[in-house]
Protein backbone atom coordinates (compact mmCIF):
# COMPACT_ATOMS: atom_id res chain seq x y z
CA UNK A 1 0.00 0.00 0.00
CA UNK A 2 2.59 2.26 0.98
CA UNK A 3 4.80 1.47 -2.16
CA UNK A 4 1.84 2.25 -4.73
CA UNK A 5 1.22 5.52 -2.83
CA UNK A 6 4.76 6.70 -2.96
CA UNK A 7 5.01 5.76 -6.59
CA UNK A 8 2.22 7.74 -7.13
CA UNK A 9 3.84 10.57 -5.72
CA UNK A 10 7.40 10.35 -7.10
CA UNK A 11 5.87 10.10 -10.38
CA UNK A 12 3.70 13.26 -10.24
CA UNK A 13 6.57 15.26 -8.51
CA UNK A 14 8.76 13.79 -10.97
CA UNK A 15 6.77 16.10 -13.23
CA UNK A 16 6.47 19.14 -11.89
CA UNK A 17 4.14 20.14 -15.26
CA UNK A 18 1.97 17.60 -14.14
CA UNK A 19 1.02 19.45 -10.91
CA UNK A 20 0.33 23.06 -12.97
CA UNK A 21 -2.16 20.65 -15.68
CA UNK A 22 -4.11 19.18 -12.95
CA UNK A 23 -5.38 22.75 -11.42
CA UNK A 24 -6.31 23.95 -15.29
CA UNK A 25 -9.74 22.86 -15.19
CA UNK A 26 -10.49 23.38 -12.08
CA UNK A 27 -9.25 26.77 -11.50
CA UNK A 28 -10.96 27.63 -14.98
CA UNK A 29 -14.03 26.24 -14.12
CA UNK A 30 -14.21 27.45 -10.56
CA UNK A 31 -13.35 31.04 -11.83
CA UNK A 32 -16.21 31.23 -14.52
CA UNK A 33 -18.95 30.05 -12.09
CA UNK A 34 -17.86 32.59 -9.70
CA UNK A 35 -17.98 35.01 -12.20
CA UNK A 36 -21.57 34.15 -12.66
CA UNK A 37 -22.44 34.57 -9.20
CA UNK A 38 -21.05 37.36 -9.04
CA UNK A 39 -22.73 38.72 -12.37
CA UNK A 40 -26.56 37.66 -11.61
CA UNK A 41 -25.65 39.44 -7.99
CA UNK A 42 -25.86 36.37 -6.12
CA UNK A 43 -22.11 37.77 -4.57
CA UNK A 44 -22.83 35.46 -1.50
CA UNK A 45 -23.07 32.15 -3.22
CA UNK A 46 -19.56 32.58 -4.81
CA UNK A 47 -18.00 30.25 -1.80
CA UNK A 48 -19.77 27.61 -3.71
CA UNK A 49 -17.84 27.55 -6.76
CA UNK A 50 -14.55 27.92 -4.93
CA UNK A 51 -15.22 24.75 -3.04
CA UNK A 52 -16.94 23.19 -6.36
CA UNK A 53 -13.12 23.82 -7.94
CA UNK A 54 -11.66 22.28 -4.66
CA UNK A 55 -13.69 19.11 -4.91
CA UNK A 56 -13.36 18.80 -8.99
CA UNK A 57 -9.79 18.87 -8.39
CA UNK A 58 -10.40 15.28 -6.41
CA UNK A 59 -13.09 13.45 -8.55
CA UNK A 60 -10.99 14.08 -12.15
CA UNK A 61 -8.28 12.44 -9.89
CA UNK A 62 -10.80 9.57 -8.81
CA UNK A 63 -11.87 9.62 -12.91
CA UNK A 64 -8.09 9.71 -14.51
CA UNK A 65 -5.79 8.72 -12.10
CA UNK A 66 -7.87 5.75 -10.64
CA UNK A 67 -10.67 4.57 -12.04
CA UNK A 68 -8.41 4.04 -15.37
CA UNK A 69 -5.36 3.06 -14.07
CA UNK A 70 -6.00 -0.58 -13.64
CA UNK A 71 -6.98 -0.62 -17.39
CA UNK A 72 -3.75 1.48 -17.83
CA UNK A 73 -1.64 -1.02 -16.35
CA UNK A 74 -3.68 -4.10 -18.29
CA UNK A 75 -2.70 -2.65 -21.44
CA UNK A 76 1.29 -2.51 -19.96
CA UNK A 77 1.68 -5.80 -18.58
CA UNK A 78 1.63 -4.23 -14.75
CA UNK A 79 -1.76 -5.65 -13.85
CA UNK A 80 -0.10 -9.30 -15.00
CA UNK A 81 2.52 -8.35 -12.13
CA UNK A 82 0.33 -7.51 -9.75
CA UNK A 83 -1.79 -11.10 -10.40
CA UNK A 84 1.39 -13.00 -10.53
CA UNK A 85 2.85 -11.11 -6.71
CA UNK A 86 1.23 -12.34 -3.64
CA UNK A 87 0.33 -8.45 -3.15
CA UNK A 88 -3.53 -7.93 -2.36
CA UNK A 89 -4.56 -6.18 -5.15
CA UNK A 90 -7.50 -3.92 -2.49
CA UNK A 91 -4.11 -2.60 -0.98
CA UNK A 92 -2.54 -1.77 -4.37
CA UNK A 93 -5.56 0.29 -4.92
CA UNK A 94 -5.82 1.86 -1.64
CA UNK A 95 -2.26 3.12 -2.11
CA UNK A 96 -3.26 4.34 -4.64
CA UNK A 97 -6.00 6.04 -3.66
CA UNK A 98 -3.71 7.63 -0.97
CA UNK A 99 -0.84 8.68 -3.66
CA UNK A 100 -3.82 9.71 -5.51
CA UNK A 101 -5.08 12.21 -2.59
CA UNK A 102 -1.70 13.53 -1.42
CA UNK A 103 -0.86 14.57 -5.18
CA UNK A 104 -4.30 16.59 -5.16
CA UNK A 105 -3.86 18.42 -2.38
CA UNK A 106 -1.40 21.55 -4.01
CA UNK A 107 -3.87 21.76 -6.81
CA UNK A 108 -7.20 22.02 -4.35
CA UNK A 109 -4.91 24.36 -1.97
CA UNK A 110 -3.89 26.35 -5.25
CA UNK A 111 -7.83 26.97 -6.30
CA UNK A 112 -8.69 27.63 -2.78
CA UNK A 113 -6.10 30.42 -2.33
CA UNK A 114 -6.69 32.18 -5.71
CA UNK A 115 -10.79 31.59 -5.22
CA UNK A 116 -10.38 33.11 -1.55
CA UNK A 117 -7.93 35.96 -2.95
CA UNK A 118 -10.19 36.84 -5.85
CA UNK A 119 -13.70 36.40 -4.70
CA UNK A 120 -13.59 36.62 -0.61
CA UNK A 121 -16.42 34.44 0.20
CA UNK A 122 -17.65 34.73 3.48
CA UNK A 123 -17.41 31.81 5.29
CA UNK A 124 -19.61 31.00 8.66
CA UNK A 125 -18.22 27.13 9.26
CA UNK A 126 -18.28 24.13 11.70
CA UNK A 127 -14.95 23.48 11.18
CA UNK A 128 -15.10 19.91 12.59
CA UNK A 129 -18.02 19.29 10.94
CA UNK A 130 -16.19 20.69 8.06
CA UNK A 131 -13.01 18.60 8.33
CA UNK A 132 -14.95 14.81 9.21
CA UNK A 133 -17.05 15.93 6.12
CA UNK A 134 -14.25 16.23 3.62
CA UNK A 135 -12.56 13.27 4.98
CA UNK A 136 -15.23 10.94 4.53
CA UNK A 137 -16.56 12.77 1.27
CA UNK A 138 -12.97 11.68 -0.07
CA UNK A 139 -13.00 8.35 1.58
CA UNK A 140 -16.55 7.79 -0.43
CA UNK A 141 -14.82 9.32 -3.85
CA UNK A 142 -11.93 7.19 -3.96
CA UNK A 143 -13.64 4.13 -2.75
CA UNK A 144 -16.05 4.70 -5.65
CA UNK A 145 -12.91 4.95 -8.01
CA UNK A 146 -11.10 2.07 -6.87
CA UNK A 147 -14.50 0.09 -7.55
CA UNK A 148 -14.74 1.65 -10.75
CA UNK A 149 -11.15 0.83 -11.39
CA UNK A 150 -12.09 -2.42 -10.92
CA UNK A 151 -15.23 -2.73 -13.13
CA UNK A 152 -12.69 -0.77 -16.23
CA UNK A 153 -11.17 -4.00 -16.12
CA UNK A 154 -13.72 -5.43 -18.35
CA UNK A 155 -14.46 -2.00 -20.53
CA UNK A 156 -10.85 -2.05 -21.92
CA UNK A 157 -10.19 0.53 -24.35
CA UNK A 158 -13.75 2.47 -23.89
CA UNK A 159 -12.89 3.33 -20.33
CA UNK A 160 -11.78 6.35 -21.36
CA UNK A 161 -14.59 7.02 -23.47
CA UNK A 162 -16.20 5.87 -20.36
CA UNK A 163 -14.66 8.69 -18.32
CA UNK A 164 -15.37 11.02 -20.90
CA UNK A 165 -18.90 10.38 -20.25
CA UNK A 166 -19.05 10.44 -16.74
CA UNK A 167 -16.90 13.68 -15.82
CA UNK A 168 -19.74 16.51 -16.69
CA UNK A 169 -22.70 14.91 -15.79
CA UNK A 170 -21.63 13.52 -12.58
CA UNK A 171 -20.28 17.31 -11.67
CA UNK A 172 -23.67 18.30 -13.07
CA UNK A 173 -25.54 16.43 -10.74
CA UNK A 174 -23.83 16.21 -7.66
CA UNK A 175 -23.82 19.54 -7.56
CA UNK A 176 -20.43 20.97 -7.44
CA UNK A 177 -21.00 24.29 -8.68
CA UNK A 178 -24.83 24.82 -7.29
CA UNK A 179 -26.74 23.04 -5.17
CA UNK A 180 -28.26 19.90 -6.41
CA UNK A 181 -30.36 18.19 -4.10
CA UNK A 182 -32.21 20.06 -1.45
CA UNK A 183 -34.83 23.06 -1.41
CA UNK A 184 -32.39 25.02 -3.90
CA UNK A 185 -32.22 22.17 -6.27
CA UNK A 186 -33.16 22.94 -10.07
CA UNK A 187 -34.09 18.76 -10.26
CA UNK A 188 -37.13 16.79 -9.62
CA UNK A 189 -37.32 14.50 -6.87
CA UNK A 190 -36.47 11.44 -8.50
CA UNK A 191 -33.07 12.94 -10.26
CA UNK A 192 -31.99 14.32 -6.51
CA UNK A 193 -32.64 10.95 -5.30
CA UNK A 194 -30.51 9.21 -8.03
CA UNK A 195 -27.82 12.02 -8.25
CA UNK A 196 -27.64 10.95 -4.31
CA UNK A 197 -25.61 7.40 -5.02
CA UNK A 198 -22.46 9.93 -6.09
CA UNK A 199 -20.71 10.42 -2.82
CA UNK A 200 -19.83 13.81 -4.49
CA UNK A 201 -23.78 14.85 -4.56
CA UNK A 202 -23.65 14.05 -0.40
CA UNK A 203 -20.72 15.14 0.18
CA UNK A 204 -20.79 18.60 -1.48
CA UNK A 205 -24.02 19.36 0.58
CA UNK A 206 -23.11 18.43 3.21
CA UNK A 207 -19.80 20.72 2.82
CA UNK A 208 -22.02 23.88 1.76
CA UNK A 209 -24.08 23.55 5.12
CA UNK A 210 -21.33 23.19 7.15
CA UNK A 211 -18.67 25.69 5.66
CA UNK A 212 -21.17 28.47 4.45
CA UNK A 213 -23.92 27.77 6.71
CA UNK A 214 -22.26 26.61 10.23
CA UNK A 215 -23.90 23.51 10.29
CA UNK A 216 -22.28 21.17 12.83
CA UNK A 217 -22.29 17.41 13.58
CA UNK A 218 -26.12 17.40 14.37
CA UNK A 219 -27.05 19.16 11.42
CA UNK A 220 -25.21 16.83 8.94
CA UNK A 221 -24.70 13.65 11.14
CA UNK A 222 -26.93 12.39 8.28
CA UNK A 223 -24.86 12.55 5.63
CA UNK A 224 -21.66 11.46 7.79
CA UNK A 225 -23.55 8.23 7.64
CA UNK A 226 -24.01 8.20 4.39
CA UNK A 227 -20.77 8.80 3.47
CA UNK A 228 -19.62 6.17 5.97
CA UNK A 229 -21.87 3.57 4.13
CA UNK A 230 -20.93 4.40 0.71
CA UNK A 231 -17.61 4.25 1.69
CA UNK A 232 -17.29 0.91 3.07
CA UNK A 233 -20.36 -0.21 0.18
CA UNK A 234 -17.44 0.90 -2.57
CA UNK A 235 -14.88 -0.69 -1.02
CA UNK A 236 -16.85 -3.95 -0.44
CA UNK A 237 -17.88 -3.49 -4.01
CA UNK A 238 -14.40 -3.25 -5.12
CA UNK A 239 -13.20 -6.26 -3.46
CA UNK A 240 -15.91 -8.51 -4.81
CA UNK A 241 -15.70 -6.94 -7.98
CA UNK A 242 -12.02 -7.50 -8.57
CA UNK A 243 -12.14 -11.26 -7.09
CA UNK A 244 -15.08 -12.36 -9.57
CA UNK A 245 -13.11 -10.79 -12.61
CA UNK A 246 -9.36 -12.32 -11.44
CA UNK A 247 -11.67 -15.28 -11.92
CA UNK A 248 -13.90 -14.76 -14.69
CA UNK A 249 -10.51 -13.23 -16.40
CA UNK A 250 -8.09 -16.53 -15.28
CA UNK A 251 -11.33 -18.56 -17.06
CA UNK A 252 -11.65 -16.39 -20.22
CA UNK A 253 -8.50 -15.85 -20.61
CA UNK A 254 -9.25 -11.64 -20.76
CA UNK A 255 -6.46 -10.36 -18.22
CA UNK A 256 -4.25 -9.72 -20.73
CA UNK A 257 -4.63 -7.71 -23.80
CA UNK A 258 -1.76 -9.82 -25.60
CA UNK A 259 -3.51 -13.29 -25.48
CA UNK A 260 -1.10 -16.19 -28.25
CA UNK B 1 24.36 -25.86 -7.82
CA UNK B 2 23.17 -28.43 -10.90
CA UNK B 3 19.57 -29.61 -11.50
CA UNK B 4 18.48 -31.74 -9.18
CA UNK B 5 15.81 -34.93 -9.26
CA UNK B 6 13.12 -32.92 -7.20
CA UNK B 7 10.31 -31.58 -9.39
CA UNK B 8 9.48 -28.07 -9.40
CA UNK B 9 7.56 -27.75 -12.15
CA UNK B 10 5.20 -30.25 -13.17
CA UNK B 11 1.96 -30.61 -15.73
CA UNK B 12 -0.43 -33.21 -16.62
CA UNK B 13 -2.84 -33.68 -19.56
CA UNK B 14 -3.15 -29.94 -19.90
CA UNK B 15 -6.02 -28.77 -22.20
CA UNK B 16 -7.14 -25.17 -22.75
CA UNK B 17 -9.27 -24.31 -25.16
CA UNK B 18 -10.58 -20.28 -26.10
CA UNK B 19 -14.01 -19.87 -27.13
CA UNK B 20 -14.75 -17.90 -29.95
CA UNK B 21 -17.61 -16.38 -32.35
CA UNK B 22 -16.69 -19.13 -34.36
CA UNK B 23 -15.85 -22.54 -32.45
CA UNK B 24 -13.67 -23.13 -29.24
CA UNK B 25 -9.94 -22.77 -29.92
CA UNK B 26 -7.53 -25.22 -28.52
CA UNK B 27 -4.30 -24.15 -27.53
CA UNK B 28 -3.09 -26.74 -25.25
CA UNK B 29 -4.50 -30.40 -26.21
CA UNK B 30 -3.22 -32.41 -23.42
CA UNK B 31 0.48 -31.63 -22.96
CA UNK B 32 2.37 -33.20 -19.86
CA UNK B 33 5.68 -32.52 -18.56
CA UNK B 34 8.37 -32.05 -15.60
CA UNK B 35 10.83 -29.77 -14.67
CA UNK B 36 13.52 -30.35 -12.06
CA UNK B 37 15.13 -27.39 -9.84
CA UNK B 38 17.90 -25.93 -11.10
CA UNK B 39 16.77 -26.61 -14.60
CA UNK B 40 16.45 -24.29 -17.50
CA UNK B 41 14.01 -25.37 -19.55
CA UNK B 42 13.17 -24.21 -23.00
CA UNK B 43 9.02 -24.54 -24.40
CA UNK B 44 10.34 -23.97 -28.36
CA UNK B 45 7.35 -23.39 -30.80
CA UNK B 46 6.18 -21.26 -33.27
CA UNK B 47 4.00 -18.09 -32.77
CA UNK B 48 0.50 -19.84 -31.82
CA UNK B 49 1.73 -23.24 -30.52
CA UNK B 50 0.69 -22.78 -27.44
CA UNK B 51 3.97 -21.41 -25.51
CA UNK B 52 2.59 -18.31 -23.92
CA UNK B 53 -0.46 -20.30 -22.82
CA UNK B 54 1.08 -23.10 -21.16
CA UNK B 55 3.46 -19.79 -19.39
CA UNK B 56 0.39 -18.19 -18.55
CA UNK B 57 -1.37 -20.96 -16.72
CA UNK B 58 1.73 -21.98 -14.51
CA UNK B 59 2.22 -18.45 -13.59
CA UNK B 60 -1.43 -18.04 -12.39
CA UNK B 61 -2.73 -15.90 -14.97
CA UNK B 62 -4.85 -18.51 -16.86
CA UNK B 63 -7.19 -21.36 -15.34
CA UNK B 64 -6.49 -24.84 -17.29
CA UNK B 65 -9.61 -26.20 -18.79
CA UNK B 66 -8.66 -29.86 -18.21
CA UNK B 67 -5.65 -31.33 -16.45
CA UNK B 68 -3.44 -30.17 -13.48
CA UNK B 69 -0.13 -28.13 -13.20
CA UNK B 70 1.82 -27.92 -9.88
CA UNK B 71 4.64 -25.62 -9.41
CA UNK B 72 6.82 -26.55 -6.47
CA UNK B 73 3.47 -28.80 -5.19
CA UNK B 74 1.11 -26.49 -4.82
CA UNK B 75 -1.90 -26.62 -7.87
CA UNK B 76 -2.07 -23.19 -9.96
CA UNK B 77 -5.64 -23.56 -10.17
CA UNK B 78 -6.44 -23.97 -6.91
CA UNK B 79 -3.61 -22.70 -4.56
CA UNK B 80 -2.98 -19.92 -7.25
CA UNK B 81 -1.63 -18.07 -3.54
CA UNK B 82 0.91 -20.34 -2.50
CA UNK B 83 2.15 -20.52 -6.56
CA UNK B 84 2.95 -16.40 -6.62
CA UNK B 85 4.73 -16.45 -3.24
CA UNK B 86 7.50 -19.09 -4.77
CA UNK B 87 7.41 -17.64 -8.70
CA UNK B 88 7.79 -14.56 -11.02
CA UNK B 89 7.61 -14.10 -14.46
CA UNK B 90 8.74 -11.37 -17.21
CA UNK B 91 7.73 -11.27 -20.92
CA UNK B 92 9.78 -9.60 -23.87
CA UNK B 93 6.45 -7.58 -25.00
CA UNK B 94 6.11 -5.79 -21.80
CA UNK B 95 6.34 -2.47 -20.35
CA UNK B 96 6.73 -3.23 -16.73
CA UNK B 97 7.55 -0.29 -15.53
CA UNK B 98 6.87 3.29 -14.46
CA UNK B 99 7.77 5.72 -16.48
CA UNK B 100 8.17 8.89 -14.77
CA UNK B 101 10.12 6.99 -12.11
CA UNK B 102 13.81 5.39 -11.79
CA UNK B 103 14.52 1.92 -12.62
CA UNK B 104 15.42 1.53 -8.89
CA UNK B 105 12.33 3.02 -7.11
CA UNK B 106 10.73 0.92 -10.10
CA UNK B 107 12.62 -2.03 -8.77
CA UNK B 108 12.18 -0.99 -5.26
CA UNK B 109 8.47 -0.74 -5.67
CA UNK B 110 8.01 -4.08 -7.11
CA UNK B 111 10.26 -5.85 -4.10
CA UNK B 112 7.50 -4.20 -2.22
CA UNK B 113 4.75 -6.46 -4.05
CA UNK B 114 6.50 -9.64 -1.97
CA UNK B 115 7.00 -7.72 1.29
CA UNK B 116 10.70 -7.53 0.94
CA UNK B 117 12.11 -5.64 4.06
CA UNK B 118 13.80 -2.34 2.36
CA UNK B 119 17.31 -2.86 3.41
CA UNK B 120 17.26 -6.43 1.84
CA UNK B 121 15.32 -5.25 -1.30
CA UNK B 122 18.14 -2.25 -2.25
CA UNK B 123 20.38 -5.53 -1.83
CA UNK B 124 18.89 -6.85 -4.30
CA UNK B 125 18.75 -4.74 -6.38
CA UNK B 126 22.16 -3.71 -5.94
CA UNK B 127 23.62 -7.43 -6.85
CA UNK B 128 20.89 -7.73 -9.47
CA UNK B 129 21.83 -4.42 -11.42
CA UNK B 130 25.56 -5.73 -10.89
CA UNK B 131 25.39 -8.86 -12.87
CA UNK B 132 22.59 -7.59 -15.10
CA UNK B 133 25.32 -4.17 -16.16
CA UNK B 134 22.31 -2.16 -14.87
CA UNK B 135 24.44 -0.31 -12.26
CA UNK B 136 24.94 2.62 -14.16
CA UNK B 137 21.15 3.44 -15.18
CA UNK B 138 19.81 2.73 -11.97
CA UNK B 139 19.16 6.24 -11.31
CA UNK B 140 17.67 6.88 -15.03
CA UNK B 141 13.76 7.44 -15.05
CA UNK B 142 12.45 4.66 -17.16
CA UNK B 143 11.15 5.58 -20.07
CA UNK B 144 14.82 7.37 -20.60
CA UNK B 145 16.65 3.39 -21.28
CA UNK B 146 16.92 2.07 -23.95
CA UNK B 147 14.77 -0.97 -25.06
CA UNK B 148 18.01 -3.42 -23.78
CA UNK B 149 18.44 -1.32 -20.34
CA UNK B 150 15.00 -1.75 -19.75
CA UNK B 151 14.81 -5.44 -20.41
CA UNK B 152 17.64 -6.22 -18.33
CA UNK B 153 15.73 -4.04 -15.72
CA UNK B 154 11.98 -6.22 -16.57
CA UNK B 155 14.61 -9.52 -15.82
CA UNK B 156 15.87 -7.75 -12.59
CA UNK B 157 12.77 -7.71 -11.82
CA UNK B 158 11.79 -11.19 -12.16
CA UNK B 159 14.22 -11.43 -9.78
CA UNK B 160 13.67 -9.36 -7.15
CA UNK B 161 11.69 -12.14 -4.72
CA UNK B 162 14.58 -14.71 -5.02
CA UNK B 163 11.88 -16.68 -6.64
CA UNK B 164 12.04 -20.76 -6.46
CA UNK B 165 10.59 -20.70 -10.82
CA UNK B 166 10.86 -18.12 -12.59
CA UNK B 167 8.68 -18.23 -16.04
CA UNK B 168 10.07 -16.03 -19.04
CA UNK B 169 8.25 -15.43 -22.32
CA UNK B 170 10.44 -14.72 -25.20
CA UNK B 171 12.49 -12.58 -22.58
CA UNK B 172 15.68 -11.44 -25.79
CA UNK B 173 12.71 -10.64 -28.43
CA UNK B 174 13.64 -7.41 -30.25
CA UNK B 175 17.14 -6.96 -28.42
CA UNK B 176 20.49 -6.48 -29.96
CA UNK B 177 22.92 -9.83 -30.01
CA UNK B 178 25.10 -8.42 -27.13
CA UNK B 179 21.92 -8.10 -24.91
CA UNK B 180 20.32 -11.02 -25.45
CA UNK B 181 23.54 -12.78 -24.89
CA UNK B 182 24.28 -11.60 -21.02
CA UNK B 183 20.99 -11.49 -20.40
CA UNK B 184 21.05 -15.45 -21.42
CA UNK B 185 24.78 -15.74 -19.53
CA UNK B 186 22.79 -14.58 -16.49
CA UNK B 187 19.67 -16.62 -16.58
CA UNK B 188 21.83 -19.81 -16.76
CA UNK B 189 23.98 -18.65 -13.94
CA UNK B 190 20.89 -17.90 -11.96
CA UNK B 191 20.16 -21.94 -12.12
CA UNK B 192 23.32 -23.09 -11.59
CA UNK B 193 24.49 -20.92 -9.48
CA UNK B 194 21.03 -21.11 -6.69
CA UNK B 195 19.34 -23.81 -7.76
CA UNK B 196 16.51 -21.80 -9.48
CA UNK B 197 14.29 -23.15 -12.25
CA UNK B 198 13.96 -21.04 -15.07
CA UNK B 199 11.49 -21.86 -17.71
CA UNK B 200 11.61 -19.79 -20.96
CA UNK B 201 8.99 -19.97 -23.75
CA UNK B 202 10.46 -19.11 -27.24
CA UNK B 203 10.57 -19.08 -30.48
CA UNK B 204 14.48 -18.35 -31.03
CA UNK B 205 16.31 -21.70 -31.19
CA UNK B 206 19.47 -20.56 -30.87
CA UNK B 207 18.75 -18.95 -27.57
CA UNK B 208 17.10 -22.48 -26.63
CA UNK B 209 20.27 -24.07 -27.79
CA UNK B 210 22.55 -21.99 -26.04
CA UNK B 211 20.81 -21.95 -22.40
CA UNK B 212 18.47 -24.79 -21.90
CA UNK B 213 19.34 -27.93 -20.47
CA UNK B 214 16.28 -29.52 -22.27
CA UNK B 215 13.64 -28.76 -24.25
CA UNK B 216 9.88 -29.51 -24.86
CA UNK B 217 9.15 -28.98 -28.93
CA UNK B 218 5.50 -27.24 -29.20
CA UNK B 219 3.37 -27.71 -32.27
CA UNK B 220 -0.59 -26.31 -32.34
CA UNK B 221 -0.68 -27.36 -28.71
CA UNK B 222 1.13 -30.97 -28.35
CA UNK B 223 4.46 -31.92 -27.41
CA UNK B 224 5.86 -33.13 -30.55
CA UNK B 225 9.49 -33.92 -28.94
CA UNK B 226 11.39 -33.05 -25.65
CA UNK B 227 15.09 -33.59 -24.44
CA UNK B 228 18.09 -32.40 -23.91
CA UNK B 229 19.08 -30.23 -27.50
CA UNK B 230 21.95 -32.69 -28.30
CA UNK B 231 19.55 -35.71 -27.61
CA UNK B 232 17.22 -34.34 -29.87
CA UNK B 233 19.68 -33.28 -32.87
CA UNK B 234 21.32 -36.34 -32.67
CA UNK B 235 18.42 -38.24 -33.43
CA UNK B 236 18.05 -36.54 -36.73
CA UNK B 237 20.99 -38.80 -38.36
CA UNK B 238 22.66 -36.75 -40.92
CA UNK B 239 22.96 -33.16 -41.62
CA UNK B 240 20.87 -31.37 -43.64
CA UNK B 241 21.26 -30.13 -47.07
CA UNK B 242 21.09 -26.40 -48.03
CA UNK B 243 20.33 -25.44 -51.47
CA UNK B 244 20.69 -22.00 -53.37
CA UNK B 245 18.45 -22.69 -56.37
CA UNK B 246 17.11 -20.05 -59.37
CA UNK B 247 15.30 -18.97 -60.69
CA UNK B 248 12.65 -19.40 -57.35
CA UNK B 249 10.17 -22.07 -58.22
CA UNK B 250 6.61 -21.64 -56.87
CA UNK B 251 6.78 -24.28 -54.31
CA UNK B 252 8.99 -26.95 -53.03
CA UNK B 253 6.31 -29.78 -52.36
CA UNK B 254 7.96 -31.98 -55.15
CA UNK B 255 9.98 -32.86 -52.81
CA UNK B 256 8.10 -34.12 -50.33
CA UNK B 257 7.88 -37.32 -52.60
CA UNK B 258 11.68 -38.09 -52.51
CA UNK B 259 12.46 -40.93 -50.14
CA UNK B 260 14.44 -40.35 -46.88
CA UNK B 261 13.52 -36.71 -47.19
CA UNK B 262 11.81 -35.44 -43.12
CA UNK B 263 10.92 -32.19 -44.09
CA UNK B 264 11.74 -28.93 -45.56
CA UNK B 265 12.07 -25.14 -44.87
CA UNK B 266 12.59 -22.18 -47.64
CA UNK B 267 13.01 -18.86 -48.46
CA UNK B 268 13.01 -16.51 -51.36
CA UNK B 269 15.49 -13.45 -51.86
CA UNK B 270 13.50 -12.02 -55.00
CA UNK B 271 16.20 -9.12 -54.83
CA UNK B 272 19.10 -12.10 -55.84
CA UNK B 273 16.29 -14.04 -57.85
CA UNK B 274 16.98 -17.41 -56.18
CA UNK B 275 15.30 -19.45 -53.36
CA UNK B 276 17.30 -20.97 -50.58
CA UNK B 277 15.99 -24.37 -49.44
CA UNK B 278 16.88 -26.49 -46.39
CA UNK B 279 16.17 -30.68 -46.91
CA UNK B 280 15.90 -32.63 -43.97
CA UNK B 281 17.44 -36.07 -44.73
CA UNK B 282 17.71 -39.41 -43.34
CA UNK B 283 21.10 -40.09 -44.67
CA UNK B 284 23.21 -39.13 -47.25
CA UNK B 285 21.38 -40.86 -49.80
CA UNK B 286 18.14 -38.56 -49.45
CA UNK B 287 20.85 -35.58 -49.60
CA UNK B 288 21.55 -36.54 -53.30
CA UNK B 289 18.24 -37.59 -54.22
CA UNK B 290 16.89 -34.53 -53.46
CA UNK B 291 19.76 -32.46 -55.47
CA UNK B 292 18.71 -34.71 -58.34
CA UNK B 293 15.18 -33.73 -58.01
CA UNK B 294 15.49 -29.84 -57.82
CA UNK B 295 17.73 -30.35 -60.69
CA UNK B 296 15.04 -32.53 -62.45
CA UNK B 297 12.31 -29.70 -62.05
CA UNK B 298 14.20 -27.50 -64.07
CA UNK B 299 16.21 -25.36 -61.60
CA UNK B 300 19.91 -24.61 -61.34
CA UNK B 301 21.61 -24.81 -58.02
CA UNK B 302 24.02 -22.21 -57.54
CA UNK B 303 25.60 -23.51 -54.72
CA UNK B 304 24.88 -26.45 -51.93
CA UNK B 305 26.49 -27.43 -48.63
CA UNK B 306 25.72 -29.85 -45.86
CA UNK B 307 24.38 -27.90 -42.15
CA UNK B 308 25.24 -29.41 -39.10
CA UNK B 309 22.01 -30.20 -37.35
CA UNK B 310 20.26 -27.16 -35.41
CA UNK B 311 16.52 -27.66 -33.42
CA UNK B 312 15.72 -26.03 -36.71
CA UNK B 313 16.04 -29.23 -38.56
CA UNK B 314 14.54 -31.30 -35.63
CA UNK B 315 10.99 -28.74 -36.13
CA UNK B 316 11.57 -29.50 -39.81
CA UNK B 317 12.04 -33.08 -39.70
CA UNK B 318 9.21 -33.42 -36.95
CA UNK B 319 6.56 -31.62 -38.93
CA UNK B 320 7.63 -31.38 -42.28
CA UNK B 321 8.08 -27.36 -42.20
CA UNK B 322 9.66 -24.61 -40.81
CA UNK B 323 8.47 -22.59 -38.29
CA UNK B 324 7.86 -19.70 -40.43
CA UNK B 325 6.05 -22.17 -42.94
CA UNK B 326 3.78 -23.49 -39.52
CA UNK B 327 2.81 -19.81 -39.20
CA UNK B 328 1.38 -19.18 -42.06
CA UNK B 329 -0.39 -22.55 -42.55
CA UNK B 330 -1.96 -21.28 -39.11
CA UNK B 331 -1.76 -22.99 -35.08
CA UNK B 332 -3.72 -22.49 -32.51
Amino acid sequence: MRARALVRLWSIYGEPLWVIVNMGFPILSSLAFSLLYLSIGAGSYVGFAVLGGVMVSFWSNVLWSMASQFNWDKQDGMFEIYLTSPASITAILIGMSLGGIINTVPSAAIVTAIGWALFHPVVYASWGAVVLTFFLTLAALYALGMTLSSLYLVYGREAESMNNVLQEPVSMFSGVYFPSIGAFSPFPFAVQLAASLIPLTIGMDALRRSLFFGQGFSGVSLDLFLLADLSVAFLIASMVALKALERKGRTDGTISVRIR
Amino acid sequence: MSATDHVSVEVRDLRREFKTKEAPVVALDGISFQVREGEVFGVLGPNGAGKTTTIRILSTLLLPTSGTAKVMGFDVSTEPEKVRHVINMASGAEKAGYDFITAKKNLWFFSQLYGLPSAVAEARIRELSELLGLTKYLDRKFYALSTGYRQRATIARAFINDPKVVFLDEPTIGLDVMTARSIREFLRSEAKRNGRTVMLATHNMAEVEAICDRVAIIDRGKIIAAGTPDSLKRALGAPALVMEVSPPPKSFDFLTGVAGVRGFTSATDEERDLSTVQVVVGDDDAAAEAAKRVQAEGLKVIASWRKPASLEEVFVALVGRGFKEREEQGGD
